[in-house]
Order: structure tokens, then sequence, then C-alpha cells
């Protein structure tokens, strides 16, 4: 073999090997990505504060029910306006989620979905999803009011009308780390790991 | 002209392309059935009983392409098969509705569709564009040889790479960086 083919061979070899590696650390890449979502549903640090009192605004369900958001309520009971729509896939994700929470949260909390567009395509949407658990509200400025930016966003208010959680939601986990930061009295998860970490740091 | 090293690159490489999505296609057929009707080309019903034919139609392209006295045909309706890929990509992507699966790569690879996808499949298309050159005639050695299958080997691998990484690594990147 001359040396040119000698050369021509390795050449091949590494080339070969430098891909396998590519798609290697793309695949790890994918895998780091995956571990990395559920870390608890997304704060955002501007807008309304987690804390404060929530926007005290009056809605009216598909069923032209009217709903009082972010007062005050006398049965001690927590509200969760979940923000989706027709068109968002990871809503769609979501939902059998939210049927499922609607159930084992039922002792505290009540799920209120809310949107914003066209009624009949809302319609459509409830029916196709098997959404009638759900009080429904399509309002636009209710989206304006807790500044929701990107859907799914999930807005918790407690019994006392106070802002308990507010953020993006992709997964179950991100939905059930809102029920456990309330039940933990924390903020957000974030808050809870925060504060063990500092008092891990004290002791 | 083209050299007969690269036709066969590029021949090979695509074949290799359809016959794993033809066989990923029939894996689980139905499936693949419910992502065609979700293009929404023809009406559901027409839709989901026509789907099985896509597979067919890609391992008999597939074939053609290996086989030197149905190259031409094989070339010309691969080329067809990926441009009515793209069309259908493109007019659903149009229409406003990215939220269904692209029914490419691996079954239940769960991808949406996206514009990527429609340049990819305008690329492979030229590549085949290219092989439909008249190539030189020139005896076929083993340098060659060795230069179509080491071609083969990463091609295979880093059209795997890139398609992970703009089908699943990209989207997921995006949304991380737009909610922090």
């Amino acid at each position: 073999m001359t040396a040119l083919a000698v050369s021509n061979v390795t050449l091949w070899l590494v080339v070969i090997a430098l891909s396998v590696a590519l798609l290697a650390v793309v695949r790890q890449l994918g895998v780091l990505h995956e571990r990395i979502a559920p870390v608890g549903a997304l704060m955002l640090a501007k807008g309304l504060k987690v804390g404060e009192f929530a926007p005290k605004i009056s809605v009216q369900d598909l069923d032209a029910r009217s709903i009082a958001l972010g007062a005050a309520r006398t049965d001690e009971r927590a509200t969760l306006i979940m923000f989706v729509s027709p068109t968002c896939p990871v809503c769609k994700i979501l939902l059998p989620v939210l049927k499922s929470s609607l159930a084992s949260e039922r002792d505290w909390l009540d799920i209120i979905l809310a949107s914003d567009g066209e009624a009949s395509s809302q319609r459509e949407f409830v029916l196709a999803q098997r959404l009638g658990s759900f009080p429904y509200v399509v309002s636009a400025s209710l989206g304006m009011a807790y500044q929701v930016s990107r859907l799914p966003f999930a807005v918790l208010i407690d019994a006392q009308g106070v802002l308990r959680a507010r953020g993006i939601v992709n997964s179950r986990e991100h939905l059930e780390s809102l029920f456990e930061a309330k039940r933990m009295g924390f903020a957000s998860i974030q808050d809870y790991f925060e504060a063990a970490a500092q008092n891990h740091q004290a002791a | 002209m083209l050299d007969p090293a690269f036709g066969y690159l590029i021949i090979g490489g695509i074949a290799i392309l359809f016959a794993s999505a033809g066989v990923h296609k029939l894996r689980d057929l139905a499936h693949f059935a419910a992502i065609f009707a979700a293009y929404r080309l023809l009406p559901d019903e027409p839709a989901r009983r026509l789907a099985g034919l896509i597979p067919c139609l890609e391992l008999a392209v597939g074939a053609a392409l290996l086989w030197t006295p149905s190259r031409r045909l094989g070339v010309a309706s691969g080329i067809v098969l990926l441009i009515a890929y793209a069309l259908a990509l493109s007019l659903n992507l149009l229409r406003g509705r990215r939220d269904f699966e692209c029914g490419c790569g691996a079954a239940r690879d769960g991808r949406v569709i996206s514009a990527w996808m429609v340049w990819r499949n305008l690329f492979l298309a030229a590549a085949l564009g290219i092989a439909a050159l008249p190539w030189t005639r020139r005896p076929f050695d083993l340098t060659d040889g060795l230069t179509v299958a080491g071609g083969l080997v990463v091609g295979v691998t880093f059209y795997a790479a890139v398609d992970r990484l703009l089908g699943h690594v990209a989207p997921k990147a995006l949304i991380l960086r737009s909610t922090s």
C-alpha cells in the first residue's frame, strides 16, 4: 500500500469516529434536556409578585355563570387559574393531569380554565377534550391582568385572595410542584430549595 | 458529468433513508395512518386507508435506486416523493397547524412538524437531482469502495446527529431559553 492509501484509510477511520462521537454528544444533550425540564413551575421575575393580593376580576364562563377571581373567599378554598389555548400542544398534554388534579385536590382547590379568542373554537375545544367539569372562561382582560406571556400558564390564589404562585407549567411535575409548594407554605419549589440550602448552611 | 463514487454515495445514502423510513412506518402502520390523516390532505377516512401506500412507495423507491436498470425511475420518483412531503409540510405550516407529529424518523418519535423539515426534504431532492446527471465511465476500484463505504457510514451518522439536534435538542433548548 502506498503512503497515500494509508493516509486515506486513516482519515476515513478518524472521520467515522468523529461523526459517531458527534451523534453520541447530541444524544446526551437530548437526555440532559429531558432531565432539566421537571424542576418545578417556572416563576417569572417580573410582574405580579407572589404574596401580594391578586387583582380582583369578575368574569363569565362559557355557560354564562359569573366568577369572582382574586376576591377573599369564605369557604377557605384556593383557586388555580390555568391559562390554555386550543392551539397549544403542551396544553393538551397537560389536560389529563389537570383532570386528575381536579379530583385529587378537590378538598381545597377549584380549577378554572381560561383562554382567549373565538368562543366557537373554544367550545369545540371543550367538547373535543371533554373539559365539561371545569369552569371555562374566555376573557382577554383576565390574561392581561395576570400578565400571561406564554402558555400553559398557571396562577394559584389562596382563600384570602393572595397570589401564591404564578408561572409557566409544562408538565405534571411543574403542576404538582405548585401544590407541594402550597402545602409546605413556600411560594415556589425553588424557594423551598433555597430555604433548605440556607438551613443546611446554618446547621 | 458526475464521478461514479459520488453517484453511488448519494444513491446509497438516500436508498438507506427511504428503506428505513418505509420500515419504521410499516412497523406501526396504525400510528402512521393517524399522522397521515392529521396532515389533512385528504378526508379522514380515505387518508387512513391510503396511508399504507406511502411506506410501500418508499420501500419501492429505495429498491429501485439500488438496481441499475431502474435507477432513473427510482431517482425521479424519489424526487417527486420528497417534494410532495415538503409541499405537505409547508402547506400545513402555512395553515398555521404545527401541533401534530411529522411522521418522519423513528416510529413514535413524537416530533411536531417544523420549517427545517421542508428544507431538509428540498436538500435531499437536490442531492438526488445531482445523482440524475450522467455519470463518467471509469473502472470502480478498491479506493472507490472505501470512499463509498466510509462516506455512507459518515453520512448516516451525521444525518442522524443533525436530525436529532434540530428535532429534539433545539426545540427544548428554545423552551429553556425563552422561560429563563
